[in-house]
């Protein structure tokens, strides 16, 4: 009986492995068509093959990146020199320095407290509650990041379903909206927005987020909280039912205890100010832009692994999601050299062709195509790929455009976002069950089109108002001709 | 894979010169090994002594009375290769469990079942499930004068063993239930009264509507956000269950009933019970007949019954 299972399943992997070494060929073959050189052909075709990966065999992503950078290297597209600058260690390491200081941020409390405030408010209804979700949700993931914010928002979720005997998924689908598009808010929301930043020239400042995305992600996510509850209306209606029902025996939503919180909350907020003060440090420190802002979160894990030296282990052990990052480790790596090759500047070069360089045209261009990019791939695939074609066009506004549509478009299938596959693996671990991809994408793509729309509307308002490069380059005082002596502190570092 | 249909007929498992019929002897053990010698003499069942051990531990563990006045003592044994009966009747009864003196044993039904043949028992036991519902079948058979008719009784009953166990065979009445209506506090009275870390729930009807256990009351108490803290300094002294027990009485069953446990239907092949048990990493399964409920199976019961008896 087993055989006639092995082999279907062999059959699969095989049609899999076949698709993916057929659209990696095909991307050569097309390259080769457009006259690209050897070298890039072959960093388009294993790019491609990655992107393949991660869509068609999710848990064998990082092997086949970890073959891909061989095989660069083997057929001399990439050095090593050139990989370890392009794996963007500065990325990652404030992405180590974040996840530490959550994971003790979790033990001292803090999330439990905010749970528990929501839990014990007064006069709760179905319309309160979604609010609160959404801009929780939205909040957090401005604060630490839209993974960490989705888990606790979810939990707090199956906590009030569970008790409520409420069916979970709307509430989920309408968290984890609110925290893909609160995640475009600051640069903490999102690994994109570290990675846009950072990548930037010159860098984007945690302020720059602030001032030029913060606010077109508080309309974005107020508009899209409307349409969410008039969408979810029955589900909204019969959760204000069942808290009333309970209400009027008496009985609360869970368990509620003294957590000393004050401690997390002075370490959250300490971080957020120190890192939301960093270009004013660099700038009377006489740093490289950014360096407060990447040393921030590995400072404060430090102190508080210092602090807590006898769980330091397991925060860098069980904390740190390891995969994840060597994964980012590796895309980065093989996307740096589409940019090493010049295959970004032959696609910007491409785009300004096709679409010159007017912004009410390319505005919505890249939010387009970074919104349906995201939707289909991981976001950070999408926007390792596309953001040297984007510095190219050398335009502000495009860099907002670039993290707004990736953030929004993570909205529009399940497998869009991080968050989206996060919150659904709890769910289907809690509930065994699951949602159906089009029950998803009819939402979904509402909510993703409506919420782009806004998007473009914002960064055609504020556009006018935004620094160019050239006034970047002179606020931050980095010359154009400078960028490759201190564009990070990681070249900074290692040039020394 | 085709089943394939044996249709062995009890009757089939012993001969008429393998019945002590009407046996003045008054005492259980020596009865046993009487029997156990003439199966011996008759089929060859190996070492005899080790035989009467093995049924007498039995015995002596938990008395066999399957129904009024029968009583259906068994063993495995590696020396056979096929299930064989023996039988003896006792006109006047004889006293086969001290602890119930008042229910005298008639009819005495000898199993011993290969080492190797999992559930050949409770096959047998099975096959006996209709004439032992019939509270004078005890009485009917040791009035029969002549070991022929006695054969000749289970011959014309039509007695089949059946080609497999079903989850019915091997399930026990639940010690305790609930009702929905029910609310936490009684909940928490039967799981420290029976010791049990599960209980199922049902409707007016009888109907299953779901299982309550402790680790979802303990659950409730601590739910994911407390124990994400690593400092148990704020639940010391168990303060998430004083809300319980402050609410025990209005809080309904319902609120931690989960839907989530093994289930199979009384027809379905006791095989099936050891699947859904496996499946959901559960302790026991729950034994329906469409969806009223009919019995449970603990997996220490199952084995047992599987493996050991």
């Amino acid at each position: 009986m087993a055989l006639p299972y092995i082999k279907k399943e062999t059959i699969y992997t095989a049609g899999r492995v076949g698709i993916l070494l057929g659209v990696s060929g095909l991307v050569g073959l097309l390259g080769y068509s457009f006259g690209l050189d050897r070298q890039q052909i072959i960093s388009c075709s294993i790019f491609i093959m990655i992107i393949m990966a991660t869509l068609l065999f999710w848990k064998l992503r990082l092997a086949i990146a970890f073959v891909g950078i061989g095989a660069l290297m083997g057929a001399n597209v990439l050095t090593l020199p050139t990989f370890i600058r392009e794996c963007k260690l500065d990325v990652i390491l404030f992405l180590v320095g974040m996840m530490v200081t959550v994971g003790v941020l979790k033990e001292l409390g803090l999330f439990t407290w905010i749970i528990q405030q929501v839990i014990a408010l007064k006069g709760i209804t179905g319309p309160k509650f979604v609010i609160i979700i959404v801009f929780l949700g939205a909040f957090m993931a401005c604060a630490v990041d839209e993974v960490t914010s989705i888990v606790f928002v979810a939990t707090l979720i199956f906590q009030v379903c569970d008790t409520l005997k409420v069916r979970p998924v709307p509430f989920i689908i309408i968290a984890v909206m609110g925290t893909n598009i609160g995640s475009s808010g600051t640069m903490l929301g999102n690994p994109v927005g570290i990675l846009i930043g950072q990548n930037a020239t010159p860098p984007l400042s945690f302020m720059d987020f602030l001032h030029w995305s913060f606010p077109i992600m508080l309309v974005t996510l107020s508009i899209s909280l409307v349409l969410l509850m008039w969408w979810f209306r029955r589900d909204i209606a019969l959760l204000s039912q069942r808290l009333e029902a309970r209400r009027e025996v008496g009985l609360g939503l869970g368990p509620l205890v003294q957590v000393p919180y004050k401690r997390g909350l002075a370490v959250l907020l300490g971080m957020i100010l120190f890192i939301a003060l960093h270009h004013h440090l660099e700038t009377k420190l006489g740093l490289a832009p950014n360096t407060v802002l990447i040393v921030a979160p590995l400072v404060i894990a430090g102190l508080l692994m210092l602090w807590r030296h006898e769980r330091s282990r397991h925060y860098i052990e069980a904390d740190v999601e390891w995969w994840t990052l060597l994964f980012f480790m590796m895309l980065f790596a093989v996307a740096g050299t589409l940019e090493e090759t010049r295959v970004t500047q032959r696609i910007a070069d491409s785009f300004q062709q096709a679409f010159g360089n007017r912004l009410s045209i390319l505005t919505p261009i890249v939010i387009g195509s970074s919104a349906i990019g995201s939707a289909f791939v991981d976001n950070i695939v999408f926007v390792a790929a596309f953001m040297p074609v984007v510095e190219k066009l050398q335009q502000t506004p495009l860099l907002w455009a670039l993290l707004q549509g990736t953030c929004l478009g993570g909205n529009i299938t399940m497998i869009g976002s991080t968050a989206n596959i996060v919150a659904l693996g709890m769910l289907e671990k809690r509930y065994r069950t699951h949602i159906h991809f089009i029950e998803w994408l009819k939402v979904g793509l509402i909510v993703g089109i409506l919420s782009c729309l806004i998007a473009w509307g914002g960064i055609a308002l504020l556009s006018p108002y935004m620094p160019t490069v050239k006034q970047r380059q002179m606020h931050r005082q980095v010359l154009p001709d400078q960028k490759h002596e201190q564009p990070n502190i990681i070249e900074k570092v290692s040039t020394e | 894979m085709a089943t394939k249909n044996n249709h062995i007929q009890f009757s089939s498992l012993f001969r008429p010169t393998e019945v002590i019929c009407q046996t003045d002897q008054t005492d259980r053990d020596t009865l046993l090994k009487d029997l156990l010698e003439l199966l011996a003499y008759q089929r060859g069942i190996g070492n005899v002594d080790e035989a009467y051990l093995a049924v007498l531990q039995r015995e002596n563990e938990m008395a066999t009375i399957v129904a009024p006045g029968i009583a259906m003592p068994h063993a495995r044994l590696e020396a056979i290769k096929q299930i064989i009966v023996g039988m003896a009747t006792s006109k006047n009864g004889i006293v086969y469990d001290k602890n119930q003196p008042d229910k005298p044993v008639k009819l005495i039904i000898l199993t011993l079942a290969p080492k190797d043949a999992p559930g050949a028992y409770l096959q047998a036991i099975s096959s006996l499930a209709n004439i032992c519902k019939d509270p004078t079948t005890a009485d009917i058979v040791a009035n029969l004068p002549t070991p022929e008719k006695i054969w000749s009784f289970f011959k014309q009953g039509g007695l089949v063993l059946p080609d497999h166990l079903c989850a019915r065979d091997v399930m026990e009445p639940s010690e305790a239930q609930l009702q929905e209506h029910d609310t936490l506090e009684r909940a928490i009275d039967l799981f420290v009264h029976y010791r049990l870390n599960e209980l199922p729930v049902v409707d007016k009807d009888g109907e299953l509507i779901g299982v309550v256990t402790t680790y979802e009351l303990l659950r409730v108490c601590l739910p994911d956000y407390i124990l994400w803290m690593e400092d148990l300094t704020p639940i010391m002294n168990f303060e998430p269950f004083a809300e319980i027990l402050r609410k025990e009485s209005k809080t309904w069953l319902t609120e931690i009933m989960t839907g989530d446990y093994a289930v199979v239907e009384d027809s379905a092949p006791a095989i099936q019970v050891a699947k859904e048990i496996t499946r959901q990493k559960a302790n026991r399964a729950y034994v329906v007949r469409g969806k009223k409920f009919m019995g449970v199976v603990s997996l220490e019961k199952l084995l047992n019954k599987i493996l050991r008896e």
